[in-house]
């Protein structure tokens, strides 16, 4: 039996008869009736335990769009007190919506061992344990070629059930210190006499006790974010943090009474030094892609996403697709 | 949490029935006693391992090779709902009731005679758990008049047995940090200990020790080097001293703050030492290069006092580990004879393809030996039980690479382990381990282009493959004193069921095919098979009740194997998920 058929039996069978949607009046008479398609199946995929797979009619027909961010990830999203998403993914997102004309909602990911993972778990299949939960677009996914076309052993593309697009950020390693305890130019070789940061299982974290034949190791101290790094830097108890720019931006103008700098650091032996910052929608909706890209590459134009990121007390960098087009601003 | 009493069949004997038992409100309590003899009793099965020390062999001799053929189902029994996959659990049976936990921390209690529901009890877990490893939980612990389980979300449950009302509900540890508990917990006279499972990088494998009666705490025991354990006294927190002495001694820079080592399997218990055996994880972070030094104590077997979490030996089967071989499995404690004198023994067969037999009075190493076909990440052991690394066979730094990938490592066994969480059976009458073991490998490589939350990321790549065009699983039969493979039953699938063996001169396991089978202990002549309707990941157990043994498994593909891909995949790709409580007995007509 198709899933249409499985879709009427139940509805038939009175298993489908919802309430229409709040507001309903407000939508036109065609609008309805997709509202109405779009209602029977999130409901069939609660029944049938599928993901609710919405393309752009479904999402501008529900009058919102569920848009994934990384939970406790200052100052790209995060929570605050009372519960509103804030950062600057968050912002972008109803930037989106807005473009859309419909209403942000947030789809918090939690993220897991690899990106691949995220995607899977967040867009294209959902988690096993919440398979009808998946979010219609998720911010922050690198935009790398080598990455989107990326083969397993038997020659299949890993990541072919989504596409990833609209790269809207240039991201990059730094390290920041307390320039009250290094003095003249500061490189990773300071740090052989000074402790450092990096937050546990990052490249940061890889790096440093690796690099140099493993002289930093032991110098090397592990927190649980960056925030809880330079919590511990404003402490004395390390000299630097190494993290990626954005964050030690965003902590940067929260310790305003150190003196606390960026190192514009070098990493040698660091293959991607830089590298782009962009979005994904399932393989089979790049029509919401479109959309969803034509908002942003706008708002890029235009300078309204680089005034998210300045409200955020970060410099904003053009992904290099952008910075070769229109020349870097910064 | 929904009950029902069922009504019994009154053609059987009234004091018997769970509805007399429901009725009368009298239970038999559970005592320490019980569970000390739970090896020697056939009339009910009152541990986890059935016998505290986990050798999962019956004294039971009705139901033997000769009449084997003869078993048949009973009864069965519906876990219900919609939710299915992985049923990792052993049943327990008490005064005709049966105690069985399932997927997504449920528990049921099952009239034994006729599988009718007594009472279902499901946990209420949040949105946000994240197992690594499938939804199992692998069963649970009865002790007075209560039963425990653990659950998703890594908490300790007590419930009333006869009414399945809870009693307390104990937090131990942050679901949110990723923490989880699947194993069941062991009571040891009145302790109520278990491990906690996974946890983000940044946390440290701790074992807990509750009152059973009320779910205070008694003590903890961080299983790595350089935290402090505690004792409670009074609800205080009293220092008992630093795990492995002091920090840093094998562990570089602030590494061991958080090592990893979850002991996510719980342990069993050998009487003669007054000793919990228990296993630990393998460390973090993966990347080996990263923690030169052993890790103590990763992937380690820990001798624990059960009274106040101390440490009295361990033993390291991976230092360094950087292949995944947790050291997590079961260590069963055993006698035998040599040159005139009793050995007290202990043995494990470890994830890293190296079967151990050790003195479990110090734990000093009497003898290792390759179980699996293909070892390549060591070449061997010396004199001490330490492995002789293939410095070849450790996957490289991915610090190491520019932007090329990395050389592919091939490692045997593969990250699940020559053996993985399904627990082996000891016969006391043949002497042999049998071990539901897998012949897999895996290829490890360094990821070129890696990104984990936004970011770049030095990240490994691997996949685990068959190492064998036709089979995957080995029931394998092992002589502890010689190493000597007496027989193998090979299985297209991989095994993840447990097993169990009689003095029927009987072995019984499971197969992610459906069926559970019998075999011949002594030559592993396939005897008995029967198709449950979806793979058997979970342990049998045998009994008897009013003269006719009885066998019990459930039935329910999952647990870590269909979750990662692999060529593995291309096994498994047809089996169907489920959730039942199968139930056999040999009819009396056919007992001689």
């Amino acid at each position: 039996m198709g899933k249409r058929n499985w879709i009427s039996v139940l509805a038939a069978s009175g298993w489908l008869l919802l309430a229409p949607p709040s507001g309903a009046g407000e939508l036109s008479a065609a609008a309805l009736e997709t509202a109405h398609e779009v209602t029977r199946s999130q409901a069939s995929a609660e029944l049938l335990r599928r993901p609710a797979l919405r393309d752009l009619d479904e999402v501008l027909a529900s009058g919102h769009i569920n848009i994934g961010l990384y939970q406790d990830f200052p100052p790209y999203a995060y929570r605050d007190e009372q519960g509103e998403a804030r950062g600057i993914d968050a912002e972008i997102g109803r930037a989106i919506a807005a473009g859309l004309g419909v209403e942000f909602r947030p789809f918090w990911i939690k993220p897991g061992s690899s990106l691949g993972r995220d995607l899977g778990n967040s867009v294209s299949r959902g988690h096993y344990l919440r398979p009808t939960q998946v979010a219609d677009v998720m911010m922050r996914v690198p935009y790398d070629r080598d990455f989107s076309y990326m083969r397993d052993s038997t020659g299949e593309y890993i990541n072919k059930s989504v596409v990833m697009f609209g790269p809207y950020q240039r991201e990059q390693w730094d390290i920041a210190y307390d320039a009250g305890r290094l003095e003249g130019e500061v490189t990773l070789g300071s740090f052989r006499q000074q402790r450092i940061g990096a937050e546990y299982d990052t490249l940061p974290a890889t790096y440093l006790t690796a690099t140099m034949g493993g002289q930093l190791r032991d110098g090397v101290r592990h927190y649980r974010d960056v925030g809880d790094a330079f919590a511990a830097m404003a402490r004395g108890e390390v000299a630097g943090v190494m993290a990626m720019r954005g964050e030690l931006e965003h902590y940067l103008a929260q310790y305003p009474q150190h003196d606390f700098r960026l190192a514009e650091a070098v990493f040698p032996g660091i293959s991607r030094q830089q590298w782009d910052i962009g979005m994904a929608v399932r393989e089979s909706h790049r029509q919401l892609g479109y959309a969803v890209e034509a908002i942003v590459d706008r708002a890029l134009r235009e300078g309204s996403l680089g005034d998210i990121f300045q409200a955020h007390a970060l410099v904003y960098r053009m992904p290099d697709f952008y910075a070769e087009i229109l020349g870097q601003t910064e | 949490m929904t009950q029902s009493f069922p009504i019994g069949k009154l053609s059987r004997p009234f004091a018997l029935t769970a509805l007399a038992l429901a009725i009368s409100a009298q239970a038999q309590a559970v005592t320490f006693d019980d569970m000390l003899n739970d090896h020697l009793t056939t009339d009910q099965v009152v541990t986890n391992g059935m016998g505290l020390h986990g050798q999962r062999y019956s004294p039971l001799t009705t139901l033997n090779t000769d009449n084997v053929h003869q078993l048949r189902p009973v009864w069965a029994f519906s876990f219900g709902g919609e939710k299915q996959r992985g049923q990792e659990s052993q049943p327990l049976v008490k005064d005709g009731v049966m105690y069985v936990t399932g997927s997504y921390s449920r528990i049921w209690a099952v009239d034994a005679y006729t599988g009718e529901e007594i009472w279902q009890y499901e946990a209420r877990l949040p949105d946000g758990i994240m197992p690594c490893c499938d939804v199992v939980n692998r069963g649970a612990a009865i002790y007075g008049d209560k039963v425990y389980f653990g659950t998703l979300d890594a908490r300790l449950v007590a419930l009333d047995r006869e009414t399945g009302r809870v009693q307390w509900i104990k937090r131990v540890a942050d679901y949110q940090a990723g923490h989880a508990i699947s194993a069941a917990p062991i009571v040891i006279d009145g302790k109520l200990i278990t491990g906690v499972a996974g946890g983000e990088f940044g946390v440290v494998g701790t074992i807990f020790a509750f009152d059973a009666e009320t779910g205070d705490e008694l003590w903890t025991r961080p299983v790595i080097e350089g935290h402090m354990g505690y004792v409670y006294e009074n609800g205080e927190a009293v220092e008992n001293g630093i795990t492995g002495g002091e920090a840093g001694l094998t562990w570089p820079g602030d590494m061991w703050q958080q090592g990893g080592g979850a002991p996510w399997l719980g342990g069993f218990y050998d009487a003669d030492t007054h000793t919990l055996l228990i296993g630990t994880g393998n460390p973090a972070p993966w990347n080996s290069h990263l923690r030169p030094g052993d890790n103590l104590y990763s992937s380690s077997r820990l001798a624990i006092d059960p009274d106040d979490g101390s440490i009295k030996w361990h033993f390291q089967a991976t230092p360094n580990d950087g292949w995944d071989y947790d050291g997590v499995n079961e260590v069963i404690s055993f006698d035998y004879e040599e040159n005139g004198s009793v050995i007290k023994a202990a043995a494990t067969a470890d994830r890293n393809g190296f079967f151990y037999v050790l003195n479990r009075e110090n734990g000093e190493f009497i003898r290792g030996f390759p179980f699996a076909d293909k070892i390549t990440w060591a070449e061997g052991l010396d004199e001490n039980g330490r492995p002789i690394f293939n410095p070849a066979g450790r996957p490289g730094n991915p610090a190491d690479v520019a932007d090329e990938r990395g050389e592919s490592v091939q490692a045997y066994p593969a990250f699940l382990g020559a053996k993985n969480w399904n627990p082996m059976a000891y016969s006391q009458d043949t002497g042999l381990f049998y071990i539901p073991s897998n012949e897999w490998m895996m290829d490890i490589w360094n990821e070129p282009v890696s990104y984990r939350k936004g970011a770049a990321y030095l990240g490994a790549g691997f996949t685990i493959r068959p190492a064998n065009d036709d089979y995957i699983g080995v029931l394998r039969a092992v002589d502890p004193r010689t190493g000597e493979e007496v027989w193998r039953h090979e299985n297209r699938a991989p095994l993840w069921g447990g097993v169990m063996t009689t003095a029927g001169n009987l072995v019984f396991t499971g197969t992610p095919e459906g069926y559970l089978k019998a075999f011949d202990a002594v030559t592993g002549e396939e005897l008995w098979g029967f198709n449950t309707g979806s793979g058997v990941v979970g342990t049998p157990i045998t009994w008897e009740m009013d003269g006719e043994q009885y066998v019990s498994v459930v039935s329910g593909w999952g647990g870590a194997v269909p979750l990662w891909g692999g060529e593995v995949a291309e096994v498994i790709k047809n089996f169907n998920q489920g959730g039942m409580l199968w139930t056999f007995k040999l009819p009396r007509e056919y007992a001689q």
